[in-house]
């Protein structure tokens, strides 16, 4: 299991490596006007016509391998480069986005694995009754709602109808207080942070502001889990396990939780990884309609721009957020079902 | 029923808990909440070249003059006693030399006290720094006469930046040093002086806008604390290595993130996750003190959340383009204001097209295509002209928030004269003049060419696909095609000469009609290069020398004669089509008084004078 977990990380350099040539060499194949766009970033900034002097400041004109080498050799001196969409160092613009991401991701997935997995589970065992379309039908409105329109709808619903769920991430009061110094900063995540300030109010506050993207994620994402685990489950419970725990005489309930759930969970566990990855990467549309700015309406815009620093640095960071997130993946299979080894 | 009635329960239950608010009220008196659309490149002023960066620098900083309110005429001292004139003998050698008496007992945010050498240093910085793609060129334009300071020192010392430094910033040869620093010596140095209490300007010419590239609102004039910039790294205000400071990278200006002005509001944070920039009143400022505490201007890219934040009165004012005028002149508790800024949007023409280029089909003058020189010719620009709906576009479009002008000077300058001619649609015109080009070969065989615009930018996109319409109603051989592509694509063929006509807008960096005559119809504007070699051939002969007599003109309505000659060759020629000049709706809460436009203020808000009450 060590030695797995080793082997594992082992490769990561190498993926990353990989990784960071590829996409260098993609950018490679634009013309140094088309990078330009990164410091030229609107019509607005065609105004003074020493632009072109940008091109070779840069080094924008230099063949495409000096580029990547200069850029590897500052990324061994712990030096990813300046994110122009970021206004910041391209790792700072990265972590302090991260945390906002990953607070909406931890949020958001436990009611999607949650509640895609029971009504999924739910859904198999009336199988084909009415609960079953019902739930389906649920699913699979959700499944097929852009996420830009529901999110509207919560956001027309919830914030300027009730009032309950404010976009951003706090309010003036309570920003005010976290930006204190007397705040402790520990995770970068507004509502753990706050809770270990011992700042109730802050948290609640925080949460608020937390529910309205994680109701708009939580409905366009669990129909994909409750799909896989309903016939996953559908395919275990006609399983000859299945019925020899029925036929000894097993409470129907056991049966269920103990045998039939267990092994259905399997692929379940798989896209779970998936979407939580998915997550970690960001939600640009999410984001934007909460105006939540974490990572991955900040890759976006880095893409649009063609901000090369920030591309290859998200790359990295999104590299290793996917490697890491497959070998947790991977691990959960040996826990999940004791017949997998990992070596 | 009775689940119907806990249903209800549980939500007014829950708007309790959660503290509801179907009726917005207003929140927080003092601080003034601004939702936009983007974030500042830079808080240096020397190197800010963009709205957003010109917002914050604007109230953080001052300069030596001002405008009075809504005019962008009528100027105000501000660090200055005394705006110059020639009747109070402050601007003397016929216009080339200025004078600013230094106003006492003004302290920046740091508690020093401002002195005339600050004045100096500030402009010194700002020319020696001059960064690429920055904004100081207007400065050197104004005081030497030259378009960067890397041009100035190519012209003076005969060798070009690129010959005397390698490429790390190292020089070449330590002979060089002494050169540059000569430079500074004989040129630099001698132009902004300070004598007793006043700051002295010497012009190499009369240069009629001067003042207004002096004016509060133009970040690259304004005032910095000399020995706070020496110590946080800026230039030491020595001759001796005075070029390790020019042209840095945007983010290695120490000032890139912190400030050190007079002006009415301190700097307090600039959250870069969510572009947020917050400013505090500065309560030791030395005129009137802003009626606001707080200021927060918000970059929020979704149009959808910035309504909801107003409507909410989370937000007291948003920005709003003016496709959304329908949905918020009826919103409740919201109000809508009108005003124009000195901006236009036109389409210009490129005489000789880059043969690589991939939007002129062949090439070739076959039907399939243009030739590289098609737009060279009077009559397919006269065409064009006639075949653009301008009162269509200006009602549907925009509208209504918008008004046609004769050529690139916008309604409010000197020189712009509505009675002057322009086209009028007219399809049967455009028809005789499309007849009459390349003696009726286009008429006979057709052509095809791409119209591009950048993606996200409707007006232009709309813009486009009406000429086409237009012009392919005349003749089955004519083919347009419009094509929206990437910002990063269309700066590609735009720098590389590719695009055969391109739409452009310009927004005045000092309300002068030399900007925009310069800009579009100067062989060395920064939209003449882009018009090809044919156009900058025809602007030495009809457009160069007229523009450089007008700017060195000091009586106006001389001035104001030169452009509008000018003005008639271009409309004589079809230069351009001017398209619009838009008018702007600026969206707020009912709570907010005292708030006006001047056309010259970066943003939208005047903070310093406005309140919020009920």
């Amino acid at each position: 299991m060590v030695f797995y977990i080793l082997r594992r990380l082992l490769f990561l350099p190498l993926a990353l490596f990989g990784v960071s040539l590829l996409v260098f060499t993609m950018i490679g194949f634009l013309s140094p006007y088309q990078r330009l766009a990164t410091f030229i970033n609107s019509p607005e900034r065609l105004k003074s016509d020493n632009v072109d002097k940008l091109i070779s400041f840069y080094g924008l004109d230099d063949p495409i391998f000096i580029q990547y080498f200069r850029w590897m050799k500052n990324v061994f001196q712990g030096n990813l480069g300046w994110s122009y969409v970021g206004k910041a160092p391209v790792l700072e613009s990265i972590l302090i986005r991260f945390p906002y991401t990953l607070e909406l991701a931890i949020f958001s997935v436990i009611p999607i694995i949650f509640l895609g997995v029971s009504f999924g589970v739910l859904s198999a065992l009336h199988h084909n009754k009415f609960l079953d379309h019902i739930l389906r039908i649920f699913a699979v409105v959700g499944w097929s709602f852009p996420d830009f329109v529901f999110g509207l709808i919560v956001l027309m619903v919830f914030y300027s109808t009730l009032g309950w769920f404010p976009p951003g991430n706090l309010s003036i009061w309570a920003e005010e207080i976290v930006k204190s110094p007397a705040f402790r900063h520990i995770t970068g995540m507004l509502t753990f942070d706050s809770l270990l300030n011992g700042r109730l109010d802050v948290f609640w506050d925080a949460l608020r502001h937390l529910l309205g993207p994680v109701l708009t994620l939580t409905y366009v994402e669990f129909a994909f889990i409750l799909r896989i685990t309903r016939s996953s489950m559908l395919e275990v419970l006609r399983r000859d396990y299945v019925r020899t725990a029925r036929a000894k005489g097993l409470e129907e309930k056991a049966v269920i939780h103990k045998h039939a759930r267990r092994n259905a969970l399997v692929p379940v566990a798989t896209v779970s990884g998936q979407t939580i990855v998915g997550l970690l990467a960001g939600t640009v549309i999410v984001e934007t309609i909460f105006n939540r700015t974490g990572i991955g309406s900040f890759m976006a815009i880095a893409a649009q721009q063609l901000d090369y620093a920030s591309i290859m640095g998200g790359t990295l960071f999104f590299g290793l957020i996917l490697i890491l997130g497959n070998l947790c993946v991977d691990l959960s299979y040996a826990f999940i079902d004791p017949r997998v080894r990992l070596d | 029923m009775k689940r119907f009635c806990f249903v209800w329960l549980l939500v007014i239950l829950l708007n309790v808990v959660l503290g509801g608010v179907v009726f917005a009220e207003m929140k927080n008196p003092d601080t003034y909440i601004y939702l936009t659309i983007s974030e500042p490149d830079t808080l240096d002023p020397h190197f800010a070249y963009d709205t957003a960066s010109g917002e914050i620098i604007n109230f953080v900083y001052e300069n030596l003059i001002a405008y009075r309110d809504e005019s962008v005429t009528e100027l105000v001292p501000r660090l200055s006693e005394a705006v110059p004139s020639a009747d109070n003998g402050l601007i003397k050698d016929d216009g080339k030399t200025y004078v600013f008496p230094i106003r006492k007992g003004v302290k920046f945010h740091n508690g020093r006290d401002l002195t005339p050498e600050d004045v100096e240093y500030s402009f010194e910085r700002g020319i020696l720094f001059d960064p690429y793609a920055g904004p100081m060129w207007m400065l050197i334009e104004a005081i030497f006469n030259y378009g960067s300071l890397e041009d100035f020192v190519a012209d003076k010392l005969g060798m070009s930046w690129e010959e005397m430094f390698n490429e790390d910033g190292s020089l070449k040869s330590e002979e060089y040093a002494e050169k540059l620093v000569s430079f500074y010596r004989q040129y630099i140095d001698p132009a902004i002086e300070v004598e007793e209490d006043d700051v002295v300007f010497h012009l190499v010419r009369p240069f009629a806008p001067f003042l207004s590239i002096l004016a509060q609102n133009s970040n690259w004039s304004a005032i910095l604390d000399k020995e706070t910039s020496i110590e946080m790294g800026l230039w030491d205000g020595k001759a001796e290595n005075w070029w390790k400071y020019h042209s840095l990278k945007k983010e290695e200006s120490p000032l890139y993130q912190q400030t050190i002005g007079t002006g009415p509001f301190k700097f307090l944070e600039w959250d870069r996750a969510q572009q947020k920039v917050t400013l505090v009143r500065n309560e030791e400022y030395w005129g009137e003190k802003p009626k606001l505490a707080k200021v927060i201007i918000w970059g929020i890219d979704e149009w959808s959340t910035r309504r909801a934040m107003l409507e909410a009165g989370d937000a007291d004012q948003i920005y709003a383009p003016l496709q959304y005028y329908d949905q918020v002149k009826t919103l409740p508790g919201v109000k809508v204001e009108e005003g124009a800024r000195i901006t236009i949007t036109a389409m210009h023409f490129n005489w000789t097209v880059n043969k690589e280029s991939k939007y002129i089909g062949s090439g070739q003058p076959d039907g399939e295509g243009i030739p590289l020189d098609f737009f060279s010719d009077v009559h397919v620009r006269k065409a064009f002209s006639y075949a653009f709906d301008y009162d269509t576009f200006i009602a549907e479009v925009l509208k209504g928030h918008g008004i046609r002008i004769p050529s690139v000077i916008p309604r409010g300058l000197l020189g712009y004269n509505e009675n002057l001619p322009m086209y009028p649609f007219d399809l049967e015109k455009a028809k005789e003049e499309f007849q009459k080009a390349w003696n009726g070969e286009v008429w006979e065989k057709g052509f095809k060419l791409t119209l591009l615009y950048n993606t996200g930018n409707e007006a232009r996109q709309t813009a486009c696909e009406m000429l086409k319409e237009n012009i392919e109603s005349l003749n089955p051989k004519f083919k347009i095609e419009v094509q929206g592509v990437q910002w990063p694509n269309y700066l590609d063929a735009y720098k590389q000469g590719q695009l055969p006509a391109f739409v452009i807008g310009w927004l005045a960096d000092y309300p002068d009609p030399h900007n925009f005559i310069f800009t579009y119809y100067h062989s060395d504007g920064v939209y003449g290069g882009p018009q090809g070699k044919l156009y900058a051939d025809f602007a030495q002969t009809h457009f160069n020398a007229l523009i450089e007599q007008a700017i060195a003109e000091t009586d106006p309505e001389k001035r104001a004669a030169l452009y509008e000659e000018i003005q008639k060759i271009a409309y004589e020629n079809a230069v351009g089509i001017t398209f619009y000049q838009p008018g702007e709706i600026f969206v707020m809460r009912d709570w907010v008084k005292g708030w006006y436009l001047n056309p010259m203020r970066p943003g939208e808000v005047n903070y310093d004078s406005i309140w919020k009450e009920e």
